[in-house]
């Protein structure tokens, strides 16, 4: 589903944040990347949804080489990703509906079908009480949450979640893997990444670590 | 990989030109509502703008009007030294008016010239003792049509008029003509230098406030195009939104140049007062309130899309 080829990446100027990174993410999988702050997980995902452009390599997402996609292109991709950000990036002066049913109206959606596909996702993130709530009257657990749901709305065959568990207490963050592990099952590709190793649950097959911009370690754990 | 959910896509909500129409206007409004205090900021700035301009447009336009009944005073007068049948002032008549340019003819005879004089000369009578009419020229006064009353068109008429076979002496006001053309060729480069500046700042002042409303939503539009939105899709909205504030802006201007039209300003006699023709002031004709509306909305829509560019990166 997702395979990069000796990829690497370099901001302005700066030391690659990616150096000669190959991996593949099958179809249907749960991958863990982890690596300490500034190891490049985000830059990895970044490069996934075409936000950034590889400095050297290949990157082939759902059998599509992204590499040199043309912009206009762009969308059709992103329509197939759903992405957690690592800030969030929810709209504060609009509800949590409005920021959720962005990913729908999108796609061109209806209002009563986009209606009733945000309740039910809220509810499976447990938000359905706040759906009229704006973000900044959220806490940053629930907010969090609002992101995620933003993300899984429309059920995406690639899911990106960014440090989905940041500053989450144990029982949020059981109950957000808990859901990314649904959308896997569900046939979803997802892929987290996080500085905290711990996550890696018996269900999570995959873990991928990334060292100063290159995989030190791509281990499918039995 | 299931994609089983795909036989109950929902139906798309925006299929067909007028139903995109509908949405994307609808999602501008919304827009518009969630960020009413930049809006009211926005559309208040560019009806200021707008009010400059058109204060200047009013002005302008009863300039125009009054030196327009100035110029009425133009006229070109053959003298004849003797009284005309009325055959002679239809045939007069005809050959002058196929020289081209003119808007009337009157024939003043002999005695209408003496009534003329004695009532210039009221109270001093006695002057009149030895003016018979047969000492008065008769002559047709020609009016002339706007375009012919400056200095340079009217001393080509003069010219073709004296080739006409039977007129002789011809007259018209030369000097006054030409201080009159001079005015008018300041008075227009003035307005065009000033509305031309005007115009500029207007632009100007409309294209960075929209710039402002849309600076204030980056983060909106970079989300959208995370979300996998078109640039079509982003950019609509925002258009319509840009066009709306330039024509509400540009509506609101001119509602207000009304008011104040209609409470003071249309009796402001003293303002023109060197002129009895013009009495009090008119508006602005509504091709030129078309223009200014049409105006705010070209300006709202370039100002959204040249400020767009810079915020999508898609
Ligand atoms: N926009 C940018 N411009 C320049 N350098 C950047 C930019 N974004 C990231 N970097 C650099 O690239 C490297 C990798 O950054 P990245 O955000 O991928 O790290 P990360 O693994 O996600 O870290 P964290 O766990 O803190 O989120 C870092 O050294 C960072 O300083
Ligand atoms: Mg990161």
């Amino acid at each position: 589903m997702i395979e990069l080829h000796n990829v690497s990446l370099a901001y302005q100027h700066d030391t690659p944040a990616l150096n000669n990174v190959t991996l593949s993410i099958a179809k249907g999988e749960f991958a863990l990347v982890t690596g300490v702050s500034g190891a490049g997980k985000s830059t990895l995902l970044k490069l996934i949804y075409a936000a950034l452009r590889p400095t050297g390599g290949q990157v082939v997402v759902d059998g599509l080489n992204i590499t040199g996609l043309p912009v206009s292109q762009i969308p059709r991709l992103r329509r197939k990703i759903g992405v957690v950000f690592q800030d969030f990036k929810l709209l504060p002066a609009r509800t949590v509906l409005d920021n959720v049913a962005l990913t729908l109206e999108v796609l061109g959606w209806g209002k009563h079908d986009i209606n009733r596909k945000v309740y039910h996702i809220l509810k499976q993130v447990g938000l359905e009480h706040k759906i009229k709530s704006t973000p900044l009257r959220l806490s940053g657990g629930e907010q969090q949450r609002v992101a995620m749901a933003r993300a899984l709305v429309n059920d995406p065959r690639i899911i990106l979640a960014d440090e989905p568990t940041g500053n989450l207490d144990e029982a949020s963050k059981e109950k957000v893997l808990e859901i990314l592990k649904e959308a896997s099952i569900r046939g979803s590709t997802v892929v987290v990444a996080t500085h905290d190793r711990r996550l890696m649950g018996d269900w999570c097959k995959r873990m991928i670590v990334l060292e100063k911009g290159a995989v030190v370690e791509n281990a499918n754990v039995a | 990989m299931s994609r089983d959910k795909k036989k109950k896509r929902p139906r798309l909500a925006r299929e067909g030109f007028v139903g995109r129409l509908h949405y994307f206007t609808e999602r501008a409004l919304l827009n518009i509502r969630q960020n009413v205090l930049v809006n009211l900021i926005t559309v208040g700035t560019i009806s200021l703008a707008f009010l400059i301009l058109s204060l200047f447009l009013l002005i302008y336009v009863n300039l125009e009007r009054v030196t327009e009944t100035w110029s009425e005073r133009v006229q070109v007068t053959v003298y004849f030294d003797r009284e005309l049948t009325s055959g002679e002032v239809a045939s007069f008549s005809a050959k002058i008016r196929a020289v081209g340019g003119v808007s009337g003819i009157d024939y003043i005879s002999r005695d209408e010239a003496m009534r003329r004089f004695a009532e210039r000369l009221k109270g001093q009578e006695k002057l009149l003792q030895d003016v018979s009419p047969e000492t008065l020229p008769s002559s047709l006064e020609i009016r002339l049509k706007r375009h012919m009353r400056e200095s340079q068109a009217i001393g080509g008429f003069v010219a073709r008029l004296k080739a006409v076979p039977g007129i002789g002496e011809v007259q018209y006001g030369e000097e006054w003509v030409e201080r009159f053309s001079d005015f008018m060729a300041v008075v227009r480069f003035a307005g065009l230098l000033l509305g031309g500046f005007l115009v500029l700042a207007v632009v100007f002042i409309v294209a960075n406030t929209i710039k402002l409303t849309i600076y204030s939503r980056k983060d909106e539009l970079e989300l959208m195009g995370l979300v996998g939105a078109t640039r079509l899709f982003i950019k609509v909205p925002f258009l319509i939104e840009g066009i709306l504030q330039g024509v509400v802006g540009a509506a609101l201007a001119l509602l207000f140049l009304l008011a104040a039209y209609a409470l003071f300003l249309h009796n402001a006699d003293f303002l023109l007062s060197f002129s009895q023709a013009a009495a009090g002031l008119v508006f602005l004709p509504p091709s030129q309130c078309a223009l200014l509306l049409g105006g705010g909305a070209l300006l709202g829509f370039l100002g959204s899309l040249t400020s767009l560019k810079r915020f999508i990166t898609l």
